[in-house]
Order: C-alpha cells, then sequence, then structure tokens
C-alpha cells in the first residue's frame, strides 16, 4: 500500500532547473526515510518525530538543492541521518542524567523495524549496533549504492561495503542462534 | 559462508538483483527479500505533520539568505570594486599631460621678456600673489649640451617658482642630473660648487661615492641667495642630462609679521612691569612676583627675536639639493606613454597597492585563520567520533 497526497500548490517552493516539486518529493520518499530512520533508532515514535524534522529541513533548504549532486533521496537521507545523530546524542544525555533509563516500549514491541518480519529477524535486528541497521536501510532497504551510502553516512565507499558484509554476517549469525 | 565470506563484489551484483550461485548467496537473497518484504509505512499522522510543517518552514526560509550564494556575489563585487576603484585612480593619476609639458616647454623655451608673466602665473600663483608654499615638479628627459646650458643661462625662465622679491619667501629646489661617465660626474661636481660660488653661495654639504661597475653619484646640498636661486637652477640643470627638477616656495611674510607682532608685544608687557616695579609702595610679595614675570617675558623675547632672526635668514638664501649620477637605475622618467599608457600604468599601480594591502591583511590574519580552521577540524572530528561511538552502542 503507497500513500500518495497531493501537496497544495502553495506548499511547493519555486522549482530549480531540474529539481521536481517538493510536494513529489513527499509522496515518493517520505516511506522510505521513515524506514530509514526506523531502522537507524529502533523506534518508531522517535522516527516519526525525525522523519518530520528531516522534511520541514529539507522544505526550508529545497532551494539549495541540486539534483544534479545527487537524488533526493540521498540528499533526505543524509538531513535524516544528521538528525537522527543528534537525537541519538540528546538520547545518550538523558541516559547520563536518568538513572532507570531503558527504551522499554520498543523492546516489548512485537514488531518494530517492519510489519510481516520473522521473529528471528526481527530479534537480530534489535541485537545489531545503529551503525550496522543504518547500513542495511540504505543498502537493502533503500537500495541506494555504495556512493550514494558512503555520502549518506560520510565515510568511505569501501567502509560502507565493509560495514554491510559485516552487519548482514551478524545478521545472519544472529538468525541461525535463534534457530532458523 | 556468511555474507561477509561471500566478498564485497558478489555483494554489490546480489543486490543489484543477480541471481544467486551458491547456498549462501541463496540464503543472503532471501534475507534480502524478508528484509524488502516487510511493510512499514509512514503513519498518516506523520503525512499530515509534514504537510502542516511544511508552510512554517516556508515562512522561516524567506528569512534566511544562503550563504554559498552570499559569497558568490560578494567576492565578484569586491573584485569588480578594487578594479574599477584602480581604473579611477588611473583615469584621474593620468591627467591631460599636454597643458603639464605645455607648461614646461614655455617655462624652459619662452624669452624672459615673453614668458615671465604667463609662467610666473601658471606655475606659482600662490607664492606671487596669496602667500602660503607652492612647488612644481617636472620629470623629463633632456640632453642638456654645453649650447643648452649656455641658451638656459641666458635667454630661459626658471622652471619653478619665482621667489618674489617683495615679499619674504623661502626656496627649496631640488635638481637630478645624470652624467655620460663618473670623471664628467667629479668635473660637474666641482662645476656646481664654482657656479654656487660665483653667485654668492656656499657648498653646505658634498657626498661623492663610486662604485665597482663604474658608476658614481654626487649628493650636493647649497645654499644660495634667493635672488639668484632662478639663475643657480638654470646653470645647475645644464651640467648634463636633468632627470628630476622640484621647486617650492614658502612664504614666510606672516609668519614675521606674527613674530614682530609678539617682539612688540613683549615689550610693551616688559615696560609694563619695569614701571610697577619702579613704585617704591609695592608689596614684597607682589614685586617678587612682578620680578619673575618680568624675567620670564625678557627670555622670551630673546628667543621670539631669535626665531625671528632665523625668519629672515632662512628667506635670505634658498636650499638647493643637486643629486648627480652615473647610474643607468637613476634613469630618466620618461612621459612618453600616452594618456592610455599612464592611465594603465597607474590603474595597474593602484591594483598592485591593493595586493599588498590585502596580502598585508592575509598575513596579519593567517594564524587566526589557521588556529580557526584548526579548530574547526578538531571539532568537527570529535563530533564524528562520537557520532561513531553512538551509532555503535
Amino acid at each position: 500500500m503507497r500513500y500518495v497526497h497531493a501537496l497544495p500548490a502553495s506548499l511547493e517552493p519555486p522549482r530549480q532547473m531540474g529539481a521536481p516539486a517538493f510536494a513529489d518529493v513527499v509522496a515518493e520518499h517520505l516511506d522510505p526515510v521513515y524506514r530509514y530512520l526506523v531502522y537507524l533508532t529502533g523506534d518508531r515514535t522517535a522516527a516519526e518525530d525525525l522523519a518530520a524534522e528531516t522534511f520541514e529541513k529539507a522544505f526550508r533548504t529545497w532551494r539549495r538543492f541540486d539534483p544534479r549532486r545527487g537524488a533526493p533521496r540521498t540528499w533526505l537521507c543524509r538531513i535524516a541521518h544528521s538528525a537522527a545523530v543528534d537525537w541519538f546524542r540528546a538520547e545518550a544525555r538523558r541516559q547520563r542524567r536518568e538513572d532507570a533509563y531503558a527504551r522499554d516500549a520498543a523492546e516489548v514491541e512485537e514488531s518494530v523495524f517492519a510489519d510481516g518480519l520473522s521473529p528471528a529477524l526481527e530479534h537480530a535486528l534489535r541485537t545489531l549496533t545503529p551503525a550496522e541497521r543504518e547500513v542495511v536501510a540504505l543498502r537493502v532497504l533503500l537500495e541506494l549504492d555504495g556512493p550514494a551510502a558512503a555520502r549518506v553516512l560520510g565515510i568511505s565507499a569501501t567502509a560502507v561495503s565493509t560495514r554491510l558484509g559485516r552487519a548482514l554476517k551478524r545478521l545472519e549469525e544472529e538468525m541461525a542462534d535463534v534457530g532458523v | 559462508m556468511s555474507a561477509f565470506e561471500i566478498g564485497a563484489g558478489r555483494l554489490e551484483e546480489l543486490l543489484r538483483g543477480q541471481e544467486p550461485r551458491t547456498q549462501a548467496e541463496v540464503r543472503q537473497v532471501a534475507l534480502f527479500a524478508e528484509l524488502r518484504g516487510g511493510a512499514l509505512h509512514a503513519p498518516d499522522a506523520l503525512r499530515s505533520r509534514v504537510l502542516a510543517s511544511a508552510p512554517a518552514a516556508r515562512r522561516s526560509f524567506a528569512l534566511r539568505r544562503p550563504p554559498r550564494r552570499l559569497v558568490l556575489v560578494a567576492v565578484p563585487l569586491a573584485l569588480a570594486a578594487a578594479v574599477a576603484a584602480a581604473v579611477v585612480h588611473g583615469i584621474v593619476g593620468s591627467g591631460s599631460g599636454r597643458a603639464d609639458r605645455a607648461a614646461l616647454q614655455a617655462n624652459l623655451r619662452l624669452p624672459r621678456s615673453v614668458g615671465k608673466h604667463a609662467a610666473a602665473e601658471a606655475s606659482a600663483p600662490k607664492a606671487l600673489h596669496g602667500g602660503g608654499s607652492s612647488s612644481s615638479n617636472g620629470d623629463f628627459s633632456t640632453a642638456a649640451s654645453g649650447s643648452l646650458e649656455q641658451s638656459l643661462n641666458d635667454k630661459l625662465t626658471p622652471v619653478g617658482p619665482i621667489p618674489s622679491t617683495n615679499r619674504l619667501v623661502h626656496a627649496d629646489a631640488r635638481l637630478s642630473v645624470q652624467e655620460d661617465s663618473a670623471s664628467a660626474l667629479s668635473s660637474a661636481t666641482s662645476r656646481a660648487t664654482q657656479i654656487v660660488g660665483s653667485l654668492g653661495g656656499y657648498s653646505q654639504s658634498v657626498q661623492y661615492s663610486t662604485a665597482h661597475d663604474g658608476s658614481a653619484s654626487a649628493f650636493l646640498d647649497l645654499r644660495v641667495p634667493v635672488g639668484s636661486v632662478q639663475k643657480a637652477v638654470n646653470r645647475l640643470s645644464g651640467l648634463g642630462a636633468l632627470l628630476n627638477e622640484q621647486t617650492s616656495t614658502q612664504d614666510l611674510e606672516q609668519q614675521l609679521t606674527q613674530q614682530t607682532n609678539q617682539i612688540i608685544g613683549l615689550r610693551r608687557t616688559i615696560a609694563a612691569y619695569e614701571q610697577a616695579l619702579q613704585d617704591p609702595s609695592l608689596p614684597a610679595a607682589q614685586r617678587v612676583i612682578l620680578q619673575v614675570r618680568l624675567s620670564n617675558a625678557r627670555r622670551s623675547l630673546t628667543q621670539i627675536r631669535r626665531s625671528r632672526s632665523g625668519t629672515i635668514s632662512s628667506a635670505a638664501t634658498a636650499d638647493v639639493s643637486l643629486t648627480l649620477t652615473t647610474k643607468h637605475g637613476a634613469a630618466a622618467i620618461r612621459q612618453k606613454r600616452g594618456r592610455l599608457g599612464r592611465m594603465f600604468h597607474g590603474a595597474v599601480g593602484f591594483l598592485g597597492i591593493e595586493g599588498i594591502v590585502v596580502l598585508y591583511a592575509l598575513v596579519v590574519l593567517s594564524p587566526f585563520i589557521v588556529l580557526g580552521g584548526l579548530g574547526w577540524a578538531l571539532w568537527r572530528e570529535r563530533r564524528r567520533r562520537e557520532e561513531r561511538r553512538l551509532l555503535a552502542a
């Protein structure tokens, strides 16, 4: 199922040469960006907030977006990554302040990362670090190529490849431990 | 065999949708399919929230200006302003050239009877009519032969302003003359001393130096009676090829009047003090005070009298600085460029000055820029490490 909402014309900033309308970008990329953020944070509520923040930032800087320098998805993921890192930073500060900190709501939730995943895969994804889940989301779910994922993560394409290999290996190992 | 052992290249191929060949690859592709098959869509509430936040974001966007664009506009604007300033400087500095040359030629060629008033009005209006100081500057290359020297001595009007005989004026002249050889320079030095002596003046100082390459130079500091300064300048400029000439006059009339008035005032004051001191009924304390004041007034009178004598003697003689040289480095500054050439030359010179200023600013600011850049790089590296640590937890 795909949600396609048409933005009112007033919400569309003047588009530059070759750039799609922002309404089209929202319609096309909200789901992938949201999924990416869910994988990265492991928290759907946080992912919603971050997705909203991402698109708000994207709208503010929409005039600066240059389609020749990268696809809208890569650009949005880069904004989302930055927003998520800030969220992690804030969470870490909060964790330091509060003694009894736990994301219990996320832990007890049956399916965090997607509906329809096997429990083993869901469990295995939870055991991965955010960085590992992030690279899986970018390369496998969002199907970004190596250089695009490297731009989002701020690392080299080789490092992306290495990180992806390790993440998939861990994923397989965790799933094997559960008994798949 | 796990994903890590499949190999990066092969993993890329599987991600692009190629068919699996091994059992491990089949498992890997199945994992991809399961991950991609999981249904996860942005909730309607989120979609509404995104749409609702867009107009607010748009309002704040209007207040922002992309800094990169500002830089892209500001840098060319600054460069254009610098070039425009240089061009304006070049245009203003180039002058007409014709008027200067005409005045110079008039001064050099017109007989005294014809050119006296015109040349004097053109070159030294202030010195003749209004007091204050004036100067004229002529840079040219003239091969002065013996006949020219004679001609200058006999017929020509002076190049610079003529000191008036009616007013008290101090004259100053600077000449640069090039000689063909060191021996010619030596004889020109002697000749210059003789010229000045014959006009009632004297040489304050003479410095003569020679270099290994055969070039030589002499610097003569001459004193000439004011009445003979124009004659002296004419004769000295004919000692060789005239490279440069500067003459200036300073009106001392006002200064002398001031000093005279001060002397008169002090004399009256002293007379008043002396008269008061003759009074026998004057209290002792006041007598002492008056005596001190009288003493001070007398001292001031002596100083001002001395200054006035200095002013008068300064007006009596003119300072003439003569530079004789054989060096090619001091070659004549030729005025062969057209107005366009002078403008271009001036503009290039001004751009050079601008470049020096920018370079100087960069030299001064570079430590701060380097420190700032270093700080920024350290801060960024720290953020990256923190980010890696946060995402690896």
